[in-house]
């Protein structure tokens, strides 16, 4: 009986183990904390610091959008929160606007932040915030998209009198 | 009696803790740490899994584990065996194949004319080992001299010649190789961290195997254990372990 305990929880052990080896390997962990950050995203115990997030939204609307971006990171480490990963997208794309012609370099990793948020989430990401133009993950997607684009719409000289959203 | 009853149990429950439990758990630990550097600028970890060669090179080596007497495959896996020690054993034979390969990762440079160099070399020793006459013992003292030399190229001389601080070693091949260009063998330098990681990573590799040469005969299910030993003796021993267990029970 205590010989086949010991055969069960040893292949039980060995099983669990194997498994943490291929997720360590898949998910390749640079630091302990990225480790720990990511054995909680697999757990699904993961949680955005929301006292980080505060913060970065109080500077996002002071329009300190690279400080925004800076805590929205600290308190989401394994970039798996959709809300917070639509609002550094946002925090790019504002920083990247301008009457004249767009940060292309800023409006290409906004992109390749909402792209991270959309991807995250099964179903459409809509953010309820009034201090916001877009509210959805799809229209920032495309307003990014479409500032990174070359068109003859770019010489128009009334292209001046549009605004930021 | 009632003393040999005890130690036939405990030697029971030793062996089973041992295969099935410890055995696995070294192997598992080799396969984490063979692939893990620790990077010299900032001291992220970086885990490199284990490229193609070395799953070639731990095919080599578990046939001459096989050719050697290290591992009887009718003996870990057989039909006459419990499903669950058939699959214990399967699966230390998988962990055993992955911890090879991790064990060569460990000490193979990671890019550049010196890893085809001693990957050349670690497939020209063991091919050339599959023509040779070897026991176990043998093959365990050829594999730490070869596991041995490969550290102590990679991760004295090698990491020497690339520290970035630059070593005895780089001034002496600068001085020898003044005009040749080291670029061709480029290796990334990591913090000497890694080196300790992959000493401890193969003495773990060949305190497994050392394990493994020891309790040989012996990984088998409890009772193709037995069988070693007069049959009718260890019945009686397992039939009075279990009455000596539920009298204690009933006792308490």
């Amino acid at each position: 009986m205590q010989h086949k305990f010991v055969q069960i929880s040893g292949l039980a052990l060995s099983v669990a183990y194997a498994a943490l080896i291929v997720w360590i390997y898949a998910t390749e962990p640079r630091t302990f904390r990225e480790m720990a950050t990511g054995a909680q995203v697999a757990a699904g115990t993961y949680q955005v610091d929301q006292a980080k997030f505060d913060a970065g939204l109080a500077l996002f609307r002071r329009e300190q959008f690279r400080a925004a971006r800076d805590e929205w990171q600290r308190a989401d480490p394994a970039q798996n929160d959709g809300r917070t990963q639509f609002y550094i997208a946002y925090a790019f794309y504002r920083e990247g606007w301008g009457r004249v012609y767009n940060d292309d370099n800023l409006f290409r990793q906004g992109l390749e932040k909402v792209n991270r948020a959309i991807g995250l989430r099964p179903e459409p990401l809509n953010i309820d915030d009034p201090d916001l133009q877009i509210h959805t993950a799809a229209e920032l997607k495309a307003e990014l998209e479409q500032g990174t684009e070359r068109s003859w719409g770019d010489v128009n000289p009334l292209k001046v009198l549009r605004t930021r959203k | 009696m009632n003393e040999k009853l005890t130690v036939a149990t405990n030697r029971l429950r030793n062996q089973a803790l041992l295969s099935f439990v410890v055995l696995p758990m070294i192997l598992l630990t080799v396969v984490l740490l063979g692939g893990l550097r620790v990077n010299a600028e900032g001291g992220a970890l970086v885990f490199i899994p284990p490229p193609l060669v070395t799953l070639v090179l731990a095919v080599l080596l578990l046939l001459l584990f096989v050719r050697g007497g290290l591992i009887q495959p009718r003996t870990w896996v057989a039909h006459h065996h419990s499903p669950l020690t058939n699959s214990s054993h399967i699966l230390t034979l998988i962990a055993l194949f992955f911890a090879s390969a991790q064990a060569f990762n460990s000490v193979l440079p990671e890019r550049g004319l010196l890893h085809w160099l001693f990957s050349f070399f670690f497939l020209w020793t063991l091919w050339n080992n599959q023509f040779s006459l070897f026991d176990a013992r043998r093959l365990l003292r050829s594999l730490m001299v070869l596991f041995g030399t490969a550290f102590v190229l990679k991760h004295m001389l090698v990491a020497g010649l690339y520290a970035p601080e630059g070593g005895w070693l780089k001034r002496l091949a600068g001085t020898l190789l003044q005009g040749v260009s080291l670029g061709t063998l480029d290796a990334p330098t990591f913090s000497p961290a890694t080196g300790y990681i992959s000493f401890f990573t193969l003495v773990l590799y060949i305190t497994g195997l050392l394990l493994i040469t020891f309790s040989g005969e012996q990984i088998t299910d409890g009772k193709q254990h037995l069988a070693l030993t007069p049959a009718s003796e260890l019945e009686v021993v397992n039939r009075e372990s279990e009455n000596h267990e539920a009298g204690i029970v009933n006792r308490t």
